[in-house]
């Protein structure tokens, strides 16, 4: 029998692995589902498509007309009658349909990016705090913000009535004075006595140089405000008026406000991506508050905050990763959503103004030479829109199966 | 000795849509420095809502402290503003929690939880926090801790999930730790070396622990005092050898006789202590204990008992009858 001698024993490193984050594994689940590298490969291909048209391809849609080649079919090959190749064939105007299609593309994807940007940036702040102040004790100096913002809101009407800019201002202070009063105060019918006469006088005393109405109608809305601010705010308050706020904006229909929206502010991409952009807030935001209700609860954000860590801290470095897959779902799926709201739009005249090349608003150009004959100008815009929509979303479905794998069926 | 801290009169209330939950009913105790303190009782029996409550972390609403102090180091916490009491938490209470599967962050790596834990308290550089972290890990038992640094929540097992939660805990060396129920979640021969470590660290670094559980047999091995609650009130209260060998209250005596103990005779059975706990919704208005009480009198259904001293801060005991019930057993 041989004897060991421990010291010649190698030791494996057993209790080495490898390091793998939970986003690595979502990748390497995504990468390998068949229709998520599809939509992958869909997503990828619009994305650099576009870009490169935009940034090498110089098209300068106002001077692009031709009446010669006005509706010819598509074509692979130059002959007598289309001198030029136009591989999706050209539109009213004779302009070539694919190069459209192309720069079409960046409008669309810019629409996508903006739209989805400010949906999610204000909409998964509001859900953040709503649902994270819902469940946590505000801290003292969050609950004067709270107070002061409270008073500014409130403002804002005050200051369209008289054309009064600083009024929302006068009230914000109100608000601040108002919490430390609070504090200190305990009757409850004085101090709602005295910040509704508080509320009135710093509103109707500058309406007054406008016109009595406007006085009268200021002072009742800064009575409100004041009696609002007497009580005691907290972040149960804020979650529940924000979230109706947002309950009141979703039961409008989404294509409905937007048009309202850009009725509003004029047509344009521009305001088009905005309108469409803030639709889609009470989404982010509802999707965010439920998101992180669930993880709230958890023990680590207890544990967080018993080695002392604050709030800011807590909601952005412990909360907002942990609720990270939901939103990125979304998001990605938001992004075909603002694509297809953007071309809608633009159908119905809406978004882009006519020489800008633009999806839906080709579309809106050409339907009515389909009678014609002329089914190029329709169907390749129309595949566009179908194809880049399908993209995002069959990315979106993987990209939920591979952040969420006990979603999986 | 002076206590590290001292709770006097603590009341924490719970404002439901149903009513008032009355979780923690006048509780005073002391604690002194490097002293074991073991805190039993079943299930909502305010245990945890006390620890809480001394972290300032019950869910606020429906939570409140509605009465008390809790002095600790000649200040009262209850006084504090949330910023003056973070700089408390963590640096001089820390606190580990049951369940060791989610009081980590899943998605930050062990080490960086550590590293920030320590870095929020201490001035310290990532590599010196870093370094810390490795061999604090070390410290509660991890092989190869440098290594595992990098590891996320998931690729530990329970136990070292709630080592890393206890060198966590550990990081800035506070000077009381409370510990709440940390060894529910996890098998027996894990809690046993959870047990051994945390008594080898108290004896290394010298702080405060409060060890909450509904294990006496736990307990037993490591505490020099226990507080025995019910109904969020403490019933008894004293050094480990009293609790056990002179039991006074009825239900530390019945939860003695619900453990198994070696010397029983074979195929002997346990005896339960009879009934539920009461609605803290609604307590009764004498002893909370009195209806699953074998000793009940009258005076126990009218009046409550004071927790009175037999023998000075090493025993106390709320019940009217404990010089009657001395020397009996319930089995």
């Amino acid at each position: 029998m041989t004897e060991i001698n421990p010291e010649e024993i190698t030791v494996t490193d057993f209790a080495v692995r490898e390091h793998r984050s939970l986003w690595i594994d979502a990748w390497r689940r995504l990468i390998s589902s068949r229709t998520a590298r599809l939509g992958m490969f869909i997503v990828v291909l619009f994305v650099f498509s576009s870009t490169f048209a935009h940034y090498f391809l110089n098209y300068e849609p106002k001077k692009d007309l031709d009446y010669s080649l006005k509706l010819k079919p598509p074509t692979l090959v130059a002959n007598e009658e289309v001198p030029s190749v136009h591989i999706f064939g050209t539109d009213k105007l004779g302009r070539d349909i694919f190069r459209r299609v192309v720069h079409g593309g960046w409008n669309s994807l810019r629409v996508g990016i903006v739209a989805v940007g400010i949906s999610l940036f204000f909409g998964g702040l509001i859900g953040l705090f709503a649902g994270f102040y819902e469940n946590i004790i505000m801290t003292r100096t969050e609950r004067l913000i709270l107070y002061g913002i409270t008073g500014f809101v409130m403002g804002i009407l005050t200051a369209w009535i008289a054309a009064q800019p600083f009024q929302p201002f006068l009230l914000a202070a109100v608000g601040i004075a108002a919490a430390y009063f609070n504090e200190l105060y305990e009757g409850k019918a004085q101090r709602m006595l005295i910040f509704a006469l508080l509320g009135a006088a710093v509103t109707a005393i500058p309406a007054l140089l406008v016109s009595s109405t406007a006085a009268l109608v200021c002072g009742i809305w800064g009575a409100l405000t004041g009696a609002l601010l007497s009580r005691p705010l907290d972040g149960r308050f804020f979650s529940n008026v924000i979230m109706r706020v947002m309950d009141i904006v979703l039961s409008f229909p989404g294509y409905l406000l937007a048009i309202a929206i850009v009725a509003f502010l004029g047509p344009g991409l521009e305001k088009g991506m905005i309108a469409i952009g803030v639709v889609g807030i009470p989404v982010y935001a509802r999707l965010t508050r439920s998101a992180v209700l669930s993880v709230v609860q958890k023990e680590y954000i207890l544990a967080a905050q018993s080695v002392g860590e604050g709030h800011g801290r807590i909601i952005f470095r412990h909360l907002t990763p942990n609720i990270l897959s939901p939103i990125i779902v979304q998001t990605t799926m938001g992004l075909a959503n603002a694509i297809l709201s953007a071309a809608a739009l633009g159908f119905l005249g809406l978004g882009a103004i006519p020489p800008e090349p633009e999806w839906g608003a080709m579309l809106g150009d050409s339907y009515r030479y389909l009678a014609s004959g002329a089914w190029w100008a329709v169907l390749f815009p129309g595949l566009a829109i179908m194809l880049s929509v399908l993209g995002f979303n069959l990315l979106g479905d993987g990209l939920r199966d591979a952040l969420d794998p006990k979603l999986r069926t | 000795m002076t206590p590290i801290i001292e709770i006097k009169h603590l009341k924490t209330r719970f404002f439901t849509t149903d009513g008032v939950v009355k979780a923690v009913n006048d509780v005073s105790y002391s604690m002194e420095n490097g002293e074991i303190l073991g805190v039993v009782g079943e299930s909502g029996c305010g245990k945890s809502v006390h620890a809480l409550s001394i972290m300032q972390l019950i869910p606020d609403p429906p939570g409140k402290i509605t009465n008390g102090e809790i002095i600790f180091e000649g200040r009262d916490l209850l006084k504090l503003s949330e910023k003056e009491m973070r700089k408390v938490r963590g640096r001089d209470i820390a606190m580990i929690f049951q369940d060791p599967m989610t009081s980590l962050n899943p998605v930050y790596t062990v080490g960086y939880q550590i590293v920030e834990a320590l870095r929020l308290h201490n001035d310290m550089t990532k590599a010196e926090a870093r370094k810390r972290a490795g061999e604090l890990l070390a410290l509660v038992g991890i092989p190869g801790a440098e290594e595992r640094l990098d590891d996320y929540p998931h690729q530990f097992s329970g136990g070292m999930r709630q080592r890393a939660m206890i060198a966590m805990g550990l990081s800035c060396e506070p000077k009381l730790l409370i510990a709440d129920e940390p060894t529910t979640a996890l098998d027996v021969t894990i809690q046993a070396q959870i047990v051994d470590l945390v008594k080898k660290l108290q004896a290394e670094l010298g702080m405060a622990i409060m060890w909450i559980t509904h294990d006496l047999g736990v307990v037993a091995e490591m505490a020099d005092r226990i507080n025995v609650m019910y109904a969020g009130a403490i019933i008894e209260t004293g050094k480990i050898r009293n609790i056990y060998k002179k039991t006074k209250h009825p239900y530390t005596m019945g939860l003695l006789g619900s453990l198994p103990r070696l010397d029983d005779p074979p195929g002997s059975e346990l005896t339960a202590v009879p009934g539920l706990p009461p609605d803290l919704l609604a307590l009764p208005k004498g002893c909370a204990f009195a209806a699953r009480c074998a000793y009940r009198t009258e005076k126990c259904l009218a009046e409550k008992p004071p927790l009175v001293e037999i023998d000075g801060r090493d025993h106390a005991v709320a019940c009217w009858h404990w010089e009657a019930i001395e020397g009996k057993k319930t089995k």
